[in-house]
């Protein structure tokens, strides 16, 4: 009822609702936007979220600490070692575990490795978005080597269950190092072929510039975070600004945009992809010697209290709270996703656009449905 | 970056396609056998029990730690007191005698395999999970021990900690007794 | 007309069904071939050697596809619409000659008939929006009229100045008269309007925003299915094959080659194939651009049809008349028409189309934001 009441103060312009999603081939998943058009141009839009809800929060509580890593996995099902990282750091500082050295460098190689190739995958649907059918392929080419790289040390290409509390679960395989350095050297072409290939197409460009304008101020206000958030000129990235982990000791950029449109948040990624080969460069060729776990008892009972960790994973600001109460499964856990909080902000972004904007503007924020609904 | 002139931009993007339209094709045609990509030694496809080839039985005790560390609730297992044990030869007192894991359930975090005393179960090469019968991937006990061989065969597999999770008997403790 | 000439006439028009619809075969096959060495796959090889016989399996999982028809769709108009896409597309092959013998019929007023006939496509295309009861049909629909309608115009002009040039509007006479000079020679300018136009026109990448996939979901045939949706597809390929005959005859000389010592018979096989290398050679470069660039939107096609494109054709018509008229040599045309053409690209960089732009992503150091923060820190 609400909506219609709504509605009808714009109903004079209103030619049409249709349904975008959550059937709908570029909503990345299943998202559903209602919206209300006055010939092309959009008049209102409303989000509907929810279809992928499993309730991955309240199944927390009646898992292991351990157990729940698997479940952070799948919240964001294309960064999923950031995920996990997160989790990890919030359990550690509740129980006060200090990671070995060696484990801390492998979390950052093989995070910073995930967050190229979730770049590359929103570097791919974002071409499809477009209209552009070979970006898509290159894309995915990309993440495909990462995703070798990540088999040969995890045993999973998605869902790994590798960053364990403590550390990781077990050491990297002996080739690692060399296999590393080859990936990174492809890596370093694909991100520069694809560069070339979409970012100074005029009609890409004509497409993406001025499109979906955020400023920094209301970006801050809708919560955005991440790309989103540094393509309004915000220089906020907790890896900086917040280190975790030792990202402090090391030396990359940060990509910040100036106009917060559609194109700023693609090539802050681009850019992105870039900095994070530099990490990776980095923590590689210092990556000591020494253990990858530390000393935790298989049940994990953290003493009572609460935590609140943040990270930076490829979409934005992953915040995790975590109530314990003293037993061996978690009192309440509370996720803060990024893509759920930039989301919010697309009812302002799709202001006075077309329909074909609202779909660029959707994969300019890059949602993971399974992040948004957990 | 600085943006270019637009004829820049349209020729680049020739240019980027019909190189990579001299390269070899990256794809792999799945479901030929021959023409898969390999897999890594640590790749994690469904878990399967690993068999004792010194003593032809299962690694597995029953002990059902896994069953009750499982994150899905996936597996389901029974022990029973081991014949071969009460003969003498074997070491292991319980021996599994049902093992049933619903693999499409399984979501392959591998906790199982980390929990195990016995290096009984490990996560096999297999992950097709196609079946033609509903339910069909509810794997018993044999055919665990079949995916197991299979793996163990590829990788030359050997237990993590073969001196206490052998099933050669002890030799007889009186030596030990009488010092 | 008597009874012989009807059976042969039928019998002919069968034969000329019978090419298309193979070229038709031939070309789905090929773009998917196409797009995926672009793309780094290896395309459809399965069916047959390396995948040949792939579009016949197509073909016969389309045909034995179930029909469906939406509940509240418009029956006649859903099912009459395919059809009235595919019908004005094949019209126009009785008058496109494949060689110098190889025509159905060698209309004087050949080129008047095909811009006249091939408008009538669009109907179709609204029919197929409007009958579906789809709202996104309904705006794929909506769409290609608009988009196809503005488009005619720089599309006919194009071919407008090719008939001023060679002072016909016979097809064999205008590729007879690019003996020696073909007409893109004479014409870049004309060339360039005809192939965007031409895009445009068969709604293809970039300018697929009709059937548009990631935003109207396939546009006028999302409710289609089975040998009607195969109809749809039947034409968009037929219309490629098409536009790329005719580029070939207006613009690269047709069958005209530098050297073709044979006669006879010979002559027309050698002048046959020589013409249709040239033109794989054209649907090439539509499947080459259809792999790399991505897609404009709605608002921007119209702004480019009608701000760049319609003035350029009518530039084009201007500057041909004029040398004609005051009987100026024909490199002029070259000259100016080249001038045009960097003219337009100049008008697309200046911002027709793309509104501000200037470096907007700076990367900032890591350790620049570290001493900032640590100076707050301090104050």
């Amino acid at each position: 009822m609400q909506v219609h009441q709504q509605v009808s103060e714009y109903s004079d312009a209103i030619d049409l609702m249709v349904n975008m999603g959550p059937q709908h081939p570029s909503t990345h998943g299943v998202f559903r936007l209602v919206i209300w058009v006055d010939g092309e141009r959009i008049v209102k839009v409303e989000p509907h979220i929810g279809y992928l809800h499993r309730g991955s929060e309240k199944i927390c509580e009646s898992e292991q600490y351990s157990q729940i890593v698997t479940l952070f996995d799948r919240l964001d099902y294309v960064g999923n070692l950031n995920n996990e990282l997160a989790f990890c750091l919030a359990v550690e500082k509740l129980t006060e575990t200090v990671v070995p050295e060696r484990a801390e460098y492998i979390r950052v190689i093989l995070c910073e490795l995930n967050r190229i190739a979730s770049h590359m995958l929103f570097y791919g649907v974002y071409g499809l978005d477009v209209g552009a059918t070979t970006p898509m392929l290159y894309g995915f080419r990309e993440r495909e080597r990462v995703q070798e790289l990540f088999e040969s040390v995890t045993g999973a290409r998605m869902m790994h269950n590798y960053i364990r509390i403590g550390g990781v679960k077990e050491d990297v395989p002996d080739d690692f190092d060399k296999n590393v350095l080859i990936l990174l050297d492809h890596l370093k072409r694909g991100v520069d072929e694809c560069d070339r290939l979409l970012s100074q197409n005029e009609m890409f460009l004509a497409r993406t510039k001025g499109v979906g304008i955020i400023t920094g101020e209301d970006a801050l206000d809708y919560g955005v975070t991440g790309p989103a958030l540094r393509a309004s000129g915000v220089i906020e990235d907790v890896r900086v600004t917040d280190p975790y982990s030792i990202y402090s000791r090391f030396d990359f950029g940060i990509p910040v945009g100036s106009n917060g449109d559609c194109w700023d948040r693609y090539y802050v990624r681009v850019e992105e992809m870039r900095e994070s080969i530099k990490i990776v460069e980095q923590a590689i060729s210092d990556i000591p010697d020494g253990d990858i776990s530390a000393k935790v008892r298989r049940i994990i009972r953290p003493p009572v209290g609460e935590v609140f960790v943040r990270t930076e994973s490829p979409r934005g600001d992953l915040g995790v709270f975590l109530v314990s109460d003293g037993s061996d499964k978690p009192y309440r856990v509370k996720v803060r996703p990024p893509s759920f909080a930039n989301l919010q902000a697309l009812e302002y972004m799709l202001e006075d656009t077309y329909i074909a904007d609202a779909v660029l503007v959707l994969g300019s924020i890059d949602i993971i449905m399974g992040e948004v609904d957990r | 970056m600085k943006i270019q002139n637009p004829v820049v931009g349209f020729i680049n993007g020739l240019m980027v396609t019909i190189r990579s339209t001299l390269r070899r094709p990256v794809t792999a045609e799945y479901p030929a056998i021959e023409k898969r990509l390999p897999l890594s030694n640590r790749f994690m496809g469904f878990p399967a029990l690993t068999w004792d080839y010194d003593i032809e039985e299962p690694y597995c005790t029953g002990c059902m730690v896994c069953v009750r560390e499982c994150p899905t609730q996936c597996m389901s297992a029974q022990m029973k007191d081991n014949p071969q044990h009460e003969k003498g030869l074997s070491r292991r007192r319980k021996i599994i005698e049902s093992f049933e894991i619903n693999l499409g359930r399984c979501i392959l975090c591998g906790i199982c395999v980390d929990v195990c005393n016995f290096d009984a179960i490990e996560m096999s090469h297999e992950y097709e999970l196609s079946k033609y019968q509903r339910n069909a991937n509810r794997v018993n006990l044999n055919q665990l021990l079949d995916m197991g061989v299979v793996y163990q065969n590829k990788l030359q597999w050997t237990p993590k900690q073969p001196q206490k999770n052998s099933g050669i008997p002890l030799p007889p403790k009186q030596s030990e007794d009488s010092s | 007309m008597n009874m012989p000439e009807i059976v042969g006439l039928f019998f002919k028009a069968s034969l000329l069904l019978f090419f298309i619809l193979m070229v038709v075969l031939i070309l789905t096959l090929a773009e998917r071939k196409a797009l995926a060495r672009i793309q780094q796959r290896k395309g459809p090889n399965r069916v047959g050697f390396k995948g040949i016989l792939q579009p016949f399996a197509d073909a016969l999982k389309l045909l034995t596809k179930e029909d469906i028809l939406p509940a509240s769709a418009n029956k006649q108009i859903f099912w009459v619409a395919p059809l009235a896409v595919f019908l004005p597309g094949f019209l126009i092959w009785v008058t496109i000659p494949l060689a110098k013998e190889v025509v159905l019929a060698n209309l004087d007023m050949g080129l008047f008939y095909i811009t006249a006939i091939s408008v009538l496509s669009v109907m179709g295309l609204l029919m197929a929006g409007w009958g579906s009861a789809n709202k996104w049909a309904m705006i794929g629909g909506l769409r290609a009229a608009g988009q196809l309608i503005s488009y005619e115009i720089p599309f006919i002009m194009a071919i407008l100045a090719i008939g001023i040039l060679a002072q016909s509007f016979n097809l064999k006479e205008i590729v007879d008269d690019q003996a020696q000079w073909p007409f893109a020679i004479k014409q870049p300018l004309g060339l360039f309007i005809f192939l965007t136009a031409g895009l445009a026109e068969l709604g293809r990448t970039p300018f697929d925003i009709h059937h548009a996939e990631s935003e109207v979901v396939g546009g006028p045939f999302v409710e289609y299915s089975g040998a009607h949706w195969s109809v749809f597809y039947l034409a968009e390929y037929m219309n490629t094959f098409t536009i790329a005959v005719l580029t070939v005859l207006l613009f690269l000389g047709g069958w005209q080659s530098p050297v073709l010592p044979f006669s006879g018979t010979v002559q027309t096989v050698a002048s046959l194939s020589w013409f249709l290398i040239k033109t794989a050679l054209v649907i090439w470069v539509i499947f080459w651009i259809r792999g790399t660039y991505p897609r404009l939107r709605i608002d921007q096609l119209m702004s480019f049809g009608w701000k760049i494109l319609v003035p350029a054709s009518f530039i084009n018509i201007f500057l041909t008349a004029s040398v004609l008229y005051y009987a100026l040599p024909h490199w002029v045309i070259t000259v100016v028409s080249l001038g045009f053409l960097g003219a337009t690209f100049y008008f697309i960089k200046k911002g027709s189309l793309a509104g501000n732009k200037q470096d907007t992503v700076t990367i900032i150091n890591s350790s620049d934001i570290r001493a900032q923060l640590s100076n707050k820190a301090e104050v």
